[in-house]
């Protein structure tokens, strides 16, 4: 920091920004840069607004072109919508990264552990460390999975993990795990080909470590699952199709890792044995990596009007004919009750303590904790614990005494369905506000994507920040708003 | 390969052959008739309606057919399955299920042409008149050819999207051909029977107007640019050109060498290009061109569905 002056004069695109009460990542206090933004701020500070606004434009029409989009029904036509991409990137200090990285590699270890265990011997269960009830009444525990023996013991291959700041300290803590099928990493991927397209004089200042071996780290994974060996393993990715909001990632994917796109519809089980439909005939399939929901994946054995699957697959599966990535019955790991025990977990599976801290966490099913949400409801916010992408939610500072009361009853009628949480101010990044032409202080996230090949975490440094574009919202989710930003874990000392 | 993949391989280049020669066809009618006087209007643009096959929906929305309604009907109405507005959507959505198959660049330019032709309002086009829009749709058409020949490894899909192109231009072929003939040979004497600005209108739609003098040396006959257009061995829109690039994709896909064939798309290909061939004009004319026509339009959609059936549909086994 000492290379920049303090109370450097704010001016052009960055107006009277306000640092505010939150931790902000790029300001120390206000006017004062950290060392680590020092030069993308002397940057942004130095354009004309008008250059800025420019290259905004450049970048939506990249995005535009390669339509990555998502498209909004409501008005019966279909229309299509960008994410939001915002140009100023975020910037995570080397140092600050590898704590995060070993944090992460550490949890996705014992969330595994915790699934092989669970869904096998249930040690866990006769050492006491989680009630069989709590494990057993979780919506998304399969008991159909039991006794299944997963290829090389993994059922964790890719996890999305959500980081926010504490908002006083500033240390990284854990919000959610998201084992089933987590989303977001070709945003990861495209915001920083189109921000290299854009804002190439922005690199040059800085070392950014590289995000593009995802898809060759992943085909490595999926590949080694293949039950018939060798290295003509046929591997697909399932997908629910083109109405679904992450299809662009699934063909991406696809795409990039050199293997087949498939629907429900172009696959048949025959003889326990997946197969695809060719021009020339069946073909045997080893590796699915299915974006399709556990619900979804087989109307055999779960939901019977599920087109998006194929009957049979969990026969395969069971007979160990084909891998499925990531594994069936992962829910019951991201479940929000479950998430208070993950430290748990950690401590018991690897003798370690957690390294990353998890965001206190009362469940309701607890009588004492019942009893505090119950009297601090518009304090916390409280979540439904089976749901997923912010549906099911109460934020008690802005939810009205209406709502408060609808919600104190419904957790009252089913305890075990919730949990609360005290709010987390997230941390902010400066944004651009397209409308008011200046940048402002943005709450944000952060989702690292971690692979596990069962014997070590590979996690691309960085993950998918993603901020919340309406003034002073704390909603990141891009149906309500939200956009996204480059994150960069710089190479070099800060 | 994908079954499913295959079929919207083919149905991406059938819509977007079927958006161009509708736009070709819309552009160079349209600049005819301003040199027409206005009782001539009906056989300029009733040919157009029944060509693309939607006379009854045409005649519900408009009645009588004039240049702003066929204008509107062909390249904008989201009611018209052949519009060529709807022929992009529909290209763009097949290219979008496949877009882990197709280039980066594929489909990014199919993507920019959806949103180029979507970026078109209807009424100011409709005041300017269609050649700007006709124009981009064409640009938009040979550029994806470009792009695709320059980026799609020439592979099985490639022959699938060259099968579905040609299918489809051949049928537009013989569709234009016969529908322009039964119109012009139906119109009353005082009319006038044969008309050289209207099948120098059909050449130019084609792109066939400085081929045709080059071939034949003489004043337009309707009898040469039938010739021309169904069995120029050469010329990229004649029917006999577009059936022999359909037998060379088909037979790539089967790998099925001359003289034989393995599936009944090949051998009615075959049929059908044995008759091109072989047949002269004069001989077709004496037996009844529509005649002649309609039974190859017919073979086509044997053809079609030959190729779904053999390569793009699953039996259901129980």
């Amino acid at each position: 920091m000492a290379s920049v002056p303090s109370q450097m004069p704010l001016q052009g695109l960055f107006g009277d920004y306000q640092v505010g009460s939150f931790y902000d990542e790029m300001f120390a206090a206000q006017g004062e840069p950290r060392a680590h933004y020092a030069k993308i701020f002397e940057k942004l500070a130095s354009m004309v607004p008008s250059q800025f606004e420019e290259r905004r434009q450049h970048a939506d029409h990249s995005f535009l072109l390669q339509g990555i989009t998502f498209t909004v029904y409501s008005d019966g036509r279909g229309t299509e919508r960008l994410f939001p991409f915002d140009l100023i990137p975020r910037i995570i200090p080397k140092a600050e990264w590898q704590r995060i990285d070993r944090g992460l590699a550490q949890r996705v270890v014992a969330l595994n552990l915790f699934l092989q265990d669970v869904y096998g011997k249930q040690r866990i269960f006769a050492d006491r460390q989680i009630p069989r009830s709590l494990v057993y009444s979780c919506k998304h525990f399969m008991r159909e999975v039991i006794g299944i023996e997963v290829p090389r013991g993994i059922h964790t291959h890719i996890c999305g993990i959500d980081l926010v700041r504490d908002s006083k300290t500033g240390e990284f803590c854990v919000l959610e795990d998201n084992v089933r099928t987590p989303s977001g990493i070709s945003y990861v991927l495209e915001n920083r080909l189109v921000m290299m397209r854009t804002f190439p004089d922005a690199f040059q200042e800085y070392e950014v470590l590289p995000v593009n071996h995802y898809p060759a780290e992943l085909s490595r994974i999926l590949r080694s699952l293949s039950p018939r060996g060798g290295d003509d393993a046929q591997i697909v990715l399932l997908t629910p199709g083109i109405y679904n909001s992450a299809y662009f990632e699934h063909s991406f994917l696809a795409q990039q890792m050199g293997i087949e796109l498939v629907e429900g519809r172009d696959l048949i089980v025959d003889g326990g044995i997946v197969y695809m439909k060719t021009i020339h005939g069946l073909k045997r399939v080893d590796v699915i990596y299915r974006r399709v929901d556990d619900e979804f994946l087989d109307s055999l054995t779960f939901r019977r009007d599920s087109v998006l699957g194929v009957p049979g697959l969990m026969g395969a599966y069971r007979a160990g004919n084909v891998a499925l990535a990531n594994a069936v019955g992962n829910g019951v790991a991201d479940d929000k009750a479950i998430y208070a025990y993950v430290p748990a977990f950690i401590r018991y599976y690897l003798g370690e303590d957690p390294i990353l801290r998890s965001v206190d966490t009362y469940l309701c099913s607890k009588k004492e904790d019942l009893a505090f949400v119950l009297d601090h409801l518009p304090e916390l916010v409280v979540k439904a614990v089976g749901e997923s992408g912010g549906y099911g939610m109460l934020m008690g500072p802005t939810a009205d005494r209406e709502r408060l009361e609808e919600f104190g009853k419904r957790i009252k009628a089913d305890p075990r369905n919730y949990i609360a949480q005290p709010v987390v101010a997230l941390s902010r990044v400066p944004s651009y506000d397209p409308a008011l032409g200046v940048i402002e202080g943005r709450h944000v996230d952060l989702r690292p994507y971690c692979l596990y090949d069962g014997e070590k975490v590979t996690i691309v440094p960085g993950g998918l920040t993603r901020v919340a574009l309406q003034q002073g919202s704390l909603v990141v989710n891009s149906s309500q708003g939200g956009g996204s930003k480059d994150t960069w874990v710089l190479f070099g000392e800060d | 390969m994908l079954s499913r993949i295959a079929e919207s391989l083919f149905w991406l280049a059938r819509y977007i052959e079927r958006a161009e020669y509708t736009a070709r066809i819309l552009d160079v009618n349209f600049h005819t008739v301003l040199e027409q006087s206005k009782d001539r209007y009906r056989l300029h643009w009733d040919p157009l309606i029944v060509m693309a096959g939607e006379e009854e929906r045409f005649r519900k929305a408009y009645g009588e057919a004039d240049a702003q309604a066929v204008f509107e009907f062909l390249a904008f109405r989201h009611d018209n399955p052949s519009s060529i507005v709807q022929c992009v959507t529909k290209a763009r959505e097949n290219a979008r299920t496949i877009r882990d198959y197709i280039s980066r660049e594929m489909w990014e330019d199919i993507n920019s042409l959806y949103f180029t032709v979507n970026r078109f309002n209807p009424s100011e086009e409709m005041a300017a008149g269609p050649h700007r829009f006709c124009d981009a749709i064409r640009f938009g058409s040979h550029r994806f050819h470009g792009v695709t020949d320059a980026t799609l490894p020439h592979d099985e899909g490639w022959e699938f999207l060259r099968v579905g192109w040609f299918i489809e231009r051949a049928e537009m072929t013989a569709r234009l051909v016969d529908v322009q003939y039964h119109i012009l040979y139906d119109a009353p004497a005082d009319i006038g029977g044969a008309d050289n600005h209207q099948w120098m209108a059909v050449l130019k739609s084609v792109g066939a107007y400085e081929a045709y003098h080059r071939k034949y040396h003489s004043s337009i006959e309707p009898e040469k640019v039938a010739e021309m257009l169904i069995m120029h061995p050469l010329h990229p829109r004649s029917i006999r050109f577009s059936m022999t690039e359909v037998q060379a994709g088909l037979r790539a896909i089967s790998g099925t060498g001359p003289g034989s064939y393995a599936n009944e798309a090949e051998r009615l290909t075959g049929k059908v290009l044995e008759r091109l061939r072989y047949d002269i004009i004069t001989e077709i004319f004496k037996h009844g061109l529509h005649a002649y026509l309609n039974d190859m339009l017919q073979m086509c959609g044997s053809i079609g569905e030959d190729i779904a059936r053999s390569y793009f549909y699953y039996a259901v086994v129980a």
